[in-house]
């Protein structure tokens, strides 16, 4: 049970005769019980003890005729089956009339809009047969399972209200008038499938899947469902072209547009589909054309063992520069490299330096008086086996593998 | 008051004008649409910055983190376009795909680092 409480209700008003952009009026009304009292009560009540000027519609008062749907605190309602209790307690009431529909006065919107939704999508009943005989259909045949409650819309036009696209998209059909068309498409006794689907399909599209329509409507039936069936129809079905297009001076309108926008969805699709095909040929070639190409390029290049020099050509007890000349085969070209080698007889083995300084690939050169590896470039210092003395260097000196084959001496480079 | 004069109509009201409760009780439907609209213009803008800066993981992470998002949100207007799953159970298709699109993007990112 709800307590007793005082209410402020506000309730959207527009004077036709003043015109302007409306207004809220404020009531406080107490209320005696909150959840047996609806907001069309509270409407009446008003109009009876406050204010005689203020207009809204409603007729049946259970939720059967669709009069009285409004937006309340921010969602399209029925005002006889929204309770006052429905709005936390100590909140505001706000009572407005319904989007995307001209105002004609206070709560009192024109439908016009609604109805010729209606017509747009041929809601309309046509039997194949005409029989003056009552159709008998099973509660459990499919079709009859499929449309479910689509058929049960009292038009009250709470759907096109919350739909945010029918007020961007200004020939859409609108969620009311689609699932009214998906009633009717599903029914196979109709005989007007062909030119209600051309319709239909022809605004179908503009829905987001906000679900918005779903979530309002009194009477639980699913617009959002209902547009996806008649879009999943254009899978099955051909839509017959619209007569008026052909009258239409085609080659004018198109040029002043685009080249293509005289096209039809078949076409397009097929010419997409021929598009995406070839596309996807000439992807698949060029994607084998450069795999062959580049490939080689990406495999790791085996080593080679490249002759330094005889190792009785290289001095003893001494550090030696070696200029290494070699090829190295890079994807399908060859690519001559030389690169200085610092050969080490210092010791007993014969050591084979990198040249590159560790740090940022300068030359290094061997300072024979200072008994050090330099690097000219930021000051990098080794010693004689390649340890770092001073400077940036990371890592000592890298170093060659090295053999000594028939007196010749050999590096391994990759 | 007997004119003949046509009754002015105040213009169509739209979402949200004079409709001080609105945004608090918009359908979450609404939001999960723009929402994918939004993050497909910032997925054009992350792959322009992937582009640019391939290796920087703040980058990678944002541009996988939103094409999860994307495609959570994709898949589910495909359900629904299908009838794979009924509308009544809209709500939780957008919970459940953007939580299992984030565990993915958490895989993919843990395999990659």
């Amino acid at each position: 049970m709800g307590a007793a409480s005082t209410r402020n209700v506000r309730v959207f008003r527009y004077n036709p005769e003043e015109g302007g952009d409306g207004h809220f009026d404020s009531y406080v009304l107490s209320i005696g019980n909150e959840t047996t009292t609806t907001m069309l009560d509270v409407l009446l009540r008003i109009l009876r003890e406050q204010d005689p000027t203020i207009s809204f519609r409603f007729a049946c008062r259970v939720g059967m005729c669709g009069s009285c749907g409004m937006v309340i605190n921010g969602r399209e309602r029925l005002a006889c089956r929204a309770n006052v209790s429905d709005i936390p307690p100590g909140k505001d009431i706000t009572l407005r009339p319904l989007n995307h529909f001209p105002l004609i006065k206070d709560l009192v919107v024109d439908m016009q809009p609604l109805f010729e939704q209606f017509e747009q999508t041929l809601s309309f009943y046509e039997p194949k047969d005409a029989s003056a005989e009552p159709a008998l259909i099973r509660p459990d045949a499919p079709e009859r399972a499929e449309i479910r409650n689509a058929t049960d819309c009292i038009a009250c036009g709470c759907c096109v209200s919350s739909c945010t696209m029918a007020h961007y998209h200004e020939d859409y059909a609108g969620p009311a008038a689609l699932a009214r068309a998906y009633a009717l498409l599903a029914d196979k006794r109709d005989a007007l499938f062909e030119p209600r689907l051309t319709q239909a399909l022809a605004s179908c599209y503009n829905c987001r899947t906000e679900v918005n329509c779903t979530e309002v409507c009194p009477k639980e039936i699913s617009g959002t469902r209902a547009i996806k069936y008649i879009q999943r129809l254009a899978l099955t079905h051909r839509p017959e072209a619209p007569p008026e297009r052909s009258q239409e001076p085609r080659e004018a309108v198109a040029a002043a547009r685009w080249p293509w926008a005289d096209m039809d969805r078949a076409t397009f699709l097929r010419h997409l589909g021929a598009g995406l095909l070839g596309a996807g040929t000439a992807a698949a070639l060029l994607s084998v054309a450069g795999v062959a190409a580049i490939g080689p390029a990406l495999r790791k290049k085996p080593a080679q063992w490249i002759p330094v020099a005889k190792v009785s050509d290289l001095p003893a007890s001494q550090i030696t520069t070696v200029l290494l000349k070699y090829d190295v085969q890079s994807g399908i070209y060859t690519q001559p490299v030389s690169r200085p080698v610092l050969v080490s007889r210092l010791g007993e083995e014969t050591i084979c330096y990198n040249a590159s300084c560790p740090h940022l690939g300068c030359l290094v050169r061997w300072d024979e008086r200072a008994d050090q590896f330099r690097c000219a470039c930021h000051g990098g210092t080794f010693d004689a086996s390649g340890k770092v003395l001073a400077g940036p260097p990371p890592r000592p000196l890298d170093r060659y593998r090295s053999k000594i084959e028939g007196g010749r001496l050999l590096v391994e480079v990759t | 008051m007997e004119d003949d004069k046509p009754l002015e109509y105040r213009k169509r009201l739209q979402w949200g004008e004079h409709d001080p409760y609105r945004r608090q009780n918009t359908m979450i439907g609404m939001w999960a649409w723009l929402a994918q609209r939004v993050s497909a213009v910032a997925l054009v803008v992350l792959v322009a910055l992937h582009l640019l800066w391939t290796y920087v993981r703040l980058i990678q992470l944002l541009l996988l983190l939103t094409i999860a998002f994307h495609a959570a949100l994709g898949l589910r207007v495909m359900l629904l376009d299908f009838n794979l799953v009924s509308v009544k159970h809209h709500r939780a298709l957008i919970w459940v795909l953007t939580g299992v699109g984030v565990v993915v993007a958490a895989f993919i990112y843990r395999a990659i680092y």
